[in-house]
């Protein structure tokens, strides 16, 4: 019996030793510490790493979401309020005739052979629309403002806009229903104030799309253009005589061929056809 | 037995540390991966903000209005020697704008800066000696560039007054675009881009000399 206790006693402090170096090969706790230092370590220089990226590519996604490009090529389909049409181009009339347009103020349809310059240039009287219209066809983004509403302070906003900034010109426009409205070739957006947002996200989506606008390269100076007198807005309504929407001449410069252009479409006003020819 | 009990606690334990050492170093690479940019992965095209970038849209720019400048007086000037300058001036500028704007074409670049401020691209240096938040920004009006006022004046104005004036206009903004150039020349990262820098500081330098040489012949000097 006694011996029996004692073998046993003898076991149990056998397997307490045991377990006690046991125990003490497997918890290094030395060992431990540095591996979650370690992992703590990384972990965090990845997540710094990862934070600091997954901001700058938000940030750049929010700048990059008006700029052009194969995969976006008509960014302002984002901005509310933008309406669009499609016009043919390089119809053109002559310094004596008037277009009957479709839109106030329109952005599209036949134009003056002469462009107004488009320069990063402040009109501060209204111009003849036919040769403003012909500038949005060389990529010019056009801010027109009502001047009864828009002056001031609101004003300024709108000229640091256009003053100097290539390919882009602000003028006055008589009646314009509301106080401000942005053009680019078969585009418009209509806003309220001069602070508002989608005049900046308009103006970054649409000048100088090469996506938009119809004639890529083309210039906004204009030699036969006079910047400092330029041809006065008319502000009355354009009478019979004025070419029609699907009106205006093809000019070929390079032949100098000018071809008159029979309309497409079925004319839908007018019993007499007006005559699309320059009466020189 | 108590040998093979201590063989499997090291090995365990050697697996665990290991493992996490790999795991560490996955996390360090993968971190590593992510601040840098390896130099051709997205096609060699230059970011938004680098210095090819910027040059070319502000070049761009800047250019244009010598060609705005140089179309005005082949179409007033009545001076042979005034109209072959503007010539050679309005055709090269215009060929050189061309090249910067198929460029910002291929790299999915706006043609001008987005925001109407330029030079930021400039700044480099100068940011790092101020520290931090105003690094961004620029300047409205590039160095050399004509006020809409002064282009005004020039349209205004005919024959040898005409003459002297867009010398005067044209001398400037060559002398104010050749620090862009230069920077250009030295900073930007593709060979192209830094080539046509250098090209442009160097036939503008010796087109300012000469511009100084008509001047002097008309009795006048560069704009105070």
């Amino acid at each position: 019996m006694t011996s029996g206790k004692k073998t046993k006693a003898a076991r149990s402090s056998v397997a307490a030793a045991r377990s006690s170096v046991v125990t003490k090969k497997s918890k290094p706790w030395g060992t431990i510490i540095a591996v979650v230092a370690v992992l703590a370590l990384a972990g965090s220089v990845f997540g710094y790493a990862y934070s600091k990226i997954s901001e700058k590519n938000a940030k750049e996604a929010a700048l990059a979401q008006w700029v052009p490009s194969d995969t976006n090529k008509d960014p302002s389909d984002k901005i509310q309020g933008v309406v669009k049409k499609e016009y043919p181009a390089g119809k053109h009339v002559q310094p004596t005739q008037r277009v009957a347009y479709d839109l106030t103020p329109p952005y599209g349809g036949p134009h003056d052979s002469t462009w107004a310059s488009c320069m990063g240039v402040v009109y501060t009287k209204a111009v003849r629309t036919e040769n403003m219209v012909h500038s949005l066809e060389h990529g010019a983004v056009w801010i027109a403002y009502n001047p009864d509403q828009v002056s001031g302070e609101a004003l300024d906003k709108l000229k640091s806009r256009a003053d100097g900034q290539q390919f882009t010109m602000l003028s006055p426009y008589p009646g314009l229903d509301k106080p401000i409205s942005l053009q680019s070739w078969g585009h418009q957006l209509k806003v309220d104030s001069a602070d508002d947002e989608r005049i900046d996200q308009f103006v970054k989506s649409l000048r100088r799309n090469q996506y938009t606008y119809p004639e890529v390269g083309a210039s906004c100076d204009s030699s036969t253009f006079d910047v400092d007198n330029p041809p006065a807005f008319v502000a009355e309504k354009p009478g019979t005589d004025a070419v029609p929407m699907d009106g205006g001449v093809v000019d070929n410069q390079e032949t100098g061929n000018t071809a008159s252009v029979n309309p497409s479409a079925p004319a839908t006003t007018g019993s007499a056809a007006p005559s699309t020819q320059p009466s020189s | 037995m108590s040998d093979v009990g201590q063989q499997r606690g090291v090995t365990a334990t050697r697996a665990v540390v290991v493992t996490v050492a790999v795991v560490a170093v996955l996390l360090l690479g993968a971190a590593v991966g992510l601040l840098i940019r390896l130099p051709g992965s997205d096609g060699g095209a230059p970011a938004k903000d680098s210095v090819d970038v910027g040059f070319s849209q502000d070049m761009a720019a800047h250019h244009l209005q010598g060609v705005t400048m140089a179309n005005l007086a082949r179409d007033k000037s009545a001076d042979t020697a005034i109209r072959q300058l503007a010539f050679d001036i309005e055709s090269t500028q215009q060929e050189q704008v061309g090249r910067m704007k198929g460029w910002l074409s291929l790299w999915g670049m706006p043609e001008q800066s987005p925001d109407g401020t330029h030079m930021a691209w400039m700044e480099e240096s100068s940011s790092h000696a101020h520290g931090s938040a105003e690094a961004t920004g620029g300047v409205d009006l590039m160095p050399g560039m004509a006020t809409s006022a002064e282009l005004s004046k020039l349209r205004s104005l005919s024959g040898t007054e005409f003459d002297v004036y867009f010398l005067q206009l044209m001398l400037r903004h060559h002398q104010g675009g050749a620090p862009m150039a230069q920077y250009g020349a030295t900073h930007a990262s593709l060979a192209v881009v830094r080539t046509l820098a250098d090209n442009m500081l160097k036939s503008q330098t010796s087109e300012s000399e000469y511009m100084k040489q008509l001047l002097t012949a008309r009795g006048a000097g560069p704009l105070p």
